[in-house]
């Protein structure tokens, strides 16, 4: 605690104390100045309480007066309320005596008309009675103490509607019988007047089945009676579903205004129902034919015991006597095979020739795209009808259509076919592919692929476009996918095959030396050809077919991008639907695991050719590196430079042997020749460098040779290959060094060496330099 | 959005009526589609799933029972990663023609596909095919087994996840580097020998 102990501190003690005084006084002051105001404010207040109590009573009058109004209101629109319902049963009224007036008049009217045959008018009188709120009006009536006349016109009328009724029944069906078109129609309209829509619709519907059944007897006794040697036979009963399908569109489209216009849109499904059970019978009739006359069941049967036995076609083929060969090429096939009906063993092992299915394929695509055109053009038709109703009767108007369609025999039918089409077309393609396989010869002299590959790809491309043609994207897919199959294991092995014969296995009996007398021979032109050319032709094939295998990546490549094409235009873009083209996109993608397959086959072709063609020649080419002094003296050195005998040598023989192959091969094929020989030659290289001693102008020189081999194989092809000769440029570099310390100089700065030799192999390389000394090597950091 | 690691194929095939759409709907739309029509040629639908961390897209193909459409079925074989070849447990029937799927099988897809025998609707309770007899025919042909119930939502995902990351194993066992053979019969992506039935299903 501060004790106050000076004088200073007094005083300071006293300063503060006043100043203490002095805020507390000027703070009472400003409290009093206050109080006039308050007080004033309480007056104020005082004054308007009174006010308040007045403000309240009018306030509670107020809610009085809104209540009673809104009473008042209340009672006013019930009033109104009152007096519309009254109105509307004045009207109801009036329009009952209207009613009761009508009912006469309809009576009377329905009576003379009948009697004139009038029927339309009849029938318009007997709409006006059926429009009428019966039950209502006969109340009415017995209010009106007119009971029984009314209840007379009623009976009256009813049985005038029954008759009338059955005579426009009757007159219906005599004018359909008679196909008296107008009458027929005439009486149509009058169906919805009688309220009898359905019956009109069934009958109608009926009329235009029995003109379906005419037309199409018509039809097919035409096309069976087409002569055999007619343009179109080949595909007649394709032509009679066409001629049948058109027809029955004709039919619709020139019946379906009247439906419309007197029966109102949403109809159409019904009449199509009836018709569609007519065109089952009669499609199923003109298929019974085909079948039958095509002799379809028989060879769907051989073709699927001849796939599935897995049976050596080839030689049952081939086996066929040649008796039954000349009946074929005699056209006494149809016959035969219309005969062979009984299945007697001999015919049942022949297999059919691709060639002889051909026109029957395209036949079952034809016939199978006119059912889907036909189908589709009811779609649109129905699908437009059902345009103008409501969101619910028309989602339930297309999903009917949609089951009557499905279920109609001639889709079923035509899976059926399409079944059918896809097992032959399968068969067609493979076999076809497998002649072309035994009929494989060179296309010509200049030409670096054999027939084989042009072949093949035209009758797969031939068979997807002809598959497409049906309009059928699942058929088109199959097809597609057995093509991919055909591709992946039938071609690839075939050519795999052949290239595992190898490039001629001559070759690998060739020395180097018989192989100098051979080219000695050569340019003297005593080449004994007759021995030769058996092996030739052999090699030559064989270019062709790893040819074979590289052409058909950009044949694939062409093939896709047409076939997206001519699918999309034969089945038709607007009809493709989103899951369509995936599917399609899907199945085509399916050619790329055929090009990993085709790039596997040209890899080992080319393998197959370095191991017989290039192996043996190279080896002898650089083993004359071992032969030559890699010690030299100034003078040595000087004088190899000027020729560099090894090296040039090596490039020539080397030239020799690619410029031999560079016209025979695929441009791809030749880069990856090239490719393999300088993986070959430095590998080669290699060996022999590890097998030779250096002084340091030997290293000189090999540096300089090894740079003129790497430029020259560099310049041999497109492709990048300094990866491939990269160790052999290293050694030659460790080789060519002045002392062994610069090796770690080398070694050790960042000059952007990727190092593709070890610290050890690189001390190996340095131990061949005889100049260098061990000791010194070894103490190397590397 | 239609970045993936890998892609497989998966086919389903079996007699009509056996439930291949309802089990593919159960998958890939999480549904039980009421009324569905029998399967006209072949439908097609996609689901990418995750599996460790790797984006899968299963390309499936649900091929129509009915024999007519045998023609467009036996050509999705060959390039089949996986088939699942479905019986209806509560129809002998279906059973028995499992023979000549698997003849089917043998003739048109690769040896290496991976092959799923299922037993659908096991809510249904007039069942024909005890369970150890569907097993004990899987395991003489060398196939995973399990029942499921598209209606039900049993072991429908399981079924498809299991092929999933099966066929995933064997394409990166595939992706280390060979050099032997032109490999002619086989994709890329189809290893396995089929060996253990049933192990990772039960
Ligand atoms: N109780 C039960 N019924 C099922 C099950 N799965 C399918 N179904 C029924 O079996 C019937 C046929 O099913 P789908 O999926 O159409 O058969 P599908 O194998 O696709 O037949 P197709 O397309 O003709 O080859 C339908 O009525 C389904 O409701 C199931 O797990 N349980
Ligand atoms: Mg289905």
């Amino acid at each position: 605690m501060d004790c106050i102990d000076s004088r200073e501190k007094i005083d300071e003690l006293y300063k503060k104390l006043t100043q203490q005084e002095e805020e507390n006084d000027k703070y009472l002051e400003s409290i009093m100045a206050r109080q006039v105001n308050l007080e004033a404010k309480l007056n104020n207040i005082t004054k308007a309480l009174p006010n308040l109590q007045i403000l309240h009573n009018d306030a509670v009058k107020l809610a009085d007066m809104i209540s009673h109004t809104s009473t008042l209101a209340e009672s006013v629109s019930a009033k109104v309320r009152q007096l519309d319902i009254s109105r509307s049963r004045v009207s109801e009224c009036q329009q009952r005596v209207q009613d009761l007036q009508d009912l006469k008049l309809c009576k009377e009217g329905v009576k003379t008309a009948l009697e004139n045959e009038e029927y339309e008018k009849a029938a318009g009188h007997i709409h006006r009675f059926l429009a009428m709120d019966q039950a209502a009006l006969k109340k009415t009536a017995s209010h009106m103490s007119q009971g029984r006349s009314v209840e007379d016109c009623f009976t009256q009328l009813d049985s005038a509607t029954k008759e009338l009724r059955l005579i426009v029944a009757k007159n219906f069906e005599q004018a359909a019988a008679k196909d008296n078109a107008a009458d027929v129609e005439r009486f149509f309209k009058i169906f919805p007047l009688l309220g009898d829509k359905a019956e009109g619709l069934k009958r109608f519907s009926t009329y235009l089945a029995g003109k379906l059944t005419v037309m199409a007897q018509k039809t097919l006794k035409t096309c069976l009676d087409t002569p055999i040697h007619d343009k179109r036979a080949p595909v007649v009963y394709a032509d009679a579903l066409t001629l049948l399908f058109e027809g029955i569109a004709r039919v619709l489209e020139a019946h379906q205004p009247i439906v419309e216009t007197f029966y109102g849109p949403g109809n159409l499904l019904d009449v199509i129902e009836r018709l569609q059970q007519e065109c089952d019978k009669e499609s199923r009739k003109i298929l019974t034919e085909l079948i039958q006359r095509r002799n379809l069941d028989h060879i769907v049967r051989q073709v699927d015991d001849a796939s599935r036995g897995g049976a050596p076609m080839h030689t049952v083929a081939s086996s066929a006597s040649l008796v039954s060969m000349a009946a074929s090429a005699s056209g006494g096939q149809t016959h035969r095979r219309a005969g062979s009906t009984g299945g007697s063993v001999e015919s049942d092992r022949k297999v059919p020739d691709p060639r002889d299915l051909d026109p029957l394929l395209n036949e079952l695509s034809i016939a199978h795209s006119r059912a889907e055109l036909y189908m589709r053009f009811l779609r649109r038709r129905i699908t437009t009808d059902f345009e103008s109703g409501d969101e619910e009767q028309r989602e339930a108007g297309l999903k009917q259509m949609e089951l009557v369609l499905q279920r109609s025999d001639l889709c079923r039918l035509m899976q059926e076919l399409l079944g059918h089409y896809l097992l032959l077309e399968r068969y067609y393609m493979s076999e076809s592919v497998r002649k072309a396989m035994t009929l494989d010869t060179l296309d010509g002299e200049d030409s670096q692929t054999s027939s084989v590959l042009d072949d093949v790809f035209y009758i797969l491309r031939m068979s997807i476009r002809r598959s497409s043609q049906s309009g059928s994207m699942d058929g088109t897919c199959a097809v597609i996918n057995d093509a991919c199959t055909l591709l992946e294991i039938d071609f690839c092995s075939y050519l795999h095959r052949q290239l595992k014969k190898g490039y001629s296995s001559g070759y690998l009996d060739l020395t180097a030396q018989a192989y100098n007398m051979w080219q000695s021979s050569l340019q003297q032109g005593r080449l004994n050809t007759s021995t030769q050319s058996d092996s030739d032709s052999a090699r030559v094939m064989f270019l062709a077919h790893l040819n074979n295998a590289d052409a058909s990546l950009e044949f694939i490549k062409v093939m896709i991008r047409g076939l997206e094409e001519d699918i999309v235009t034969s089945i038709g873009a607007k009809n493709l639907t989103a899951n369509d083209q995936a599917k399609l996109s899907s199945c085509l993608s399916g050619f790329g695991s055929v090009t990993a397959s085709l790039r596997h086959v040209a890899e080992y072709g080319l393998q197959q050719l370095i191991a017989s063609a290039v192996k043996p020649r190279t080896g002898p080419w650089v083993d004359a590196f071992m032969q030559a002094n890699h010690q030299l003296t100034e003078e040595e050195f000087a004088s190899y430079e000027a020729d560099e005998p090894f090296v040039q040598n090596l490039i020539h023989n080397l030239e020799g042997l690619l410029s031999s192959f560079k016209a025979k091969l695929t441009f791809a094929n030749y880069d990856a020749l090239v490719g393999h020989v300088a993986s070959e030659i430095t590998t080669q290289m290699e060996k022999v460098i590890m097998k030779s001693c250096f002084n340091r102008l030997g290293g000189l020189a090999l540096d300089k040779e090894v740079r003129a081999l790497a430029g020259y194989l560099t310049a041999a092809t497109t492709l990048s290959i300094r990866d491939k000769l990269a160790r052999l440029t290293q050694i030659a570099t460790v080789l060519n060094l002045e002392k062994p310390s610069e090796m770690s100089d080398y070694w050790g700065s960042s000059a952007g060496h990727l190092w593709r030799l070890t610290a050890s192999e690189v001390r190996q390389i340095m131990l061949l330099r005889v100049d260098f000394k061990a000791e010194e090597i070894k103490k190397l950091k590397l | 959005m239609d970045d993936y690691k890998f892609l497989f194929k998966v086919v389903l095939v079996g007699n009509a009526g056996v439930g291949k759409t309802c089990l593919v709907r159960r998958f890939t739309q999480g549904l039980f589609p009421p009324g569905q029509g029998a399967t006209i040629g072949v439908d097609f639908m996609i689901k990418t799933v995750e599996l460790e961390n790797e984006k899968v897209k299963l390309q499936i193909w649900d091929t129509a029972g009915q024999e007519r459409f045998r023609s467009i079925t036996q050509s999705y074989y060959r390039s089949a990663h996986a088939l699942i070849l479905v019986y209806d447990i509560s129809s002998q029937p279906t059973f028995d023609c499992l023979q000549d799927w698997l003849r089917e099988i043998e003739e048109y897809a690769s040896n290496k596909v991976l092959r799923v025998l299922v037993g659908n609707k096991t809510d249904r309770e007039d069942r024909e095919i005890p369970t150890s007899v569907g097993e004990d025919f899987a395991n003489r042909h060398n196939m995973y087994f399990v029942e499921t119930s598209a209606k039900e939502a049993e072991n429908v995902e399981r079924l498809f996840m299991v092929i999933a990351s099966e066929l995933m194993e064997q394409a990166r066992s595939k992706e280390l580097p060979r050099y032997e053979t032109p490999a002619l019969s086989s994709r890329s992506t189809s290893v396995g020998d089929g060996g253990c039935c049933g192990g990772r299903f039960s």
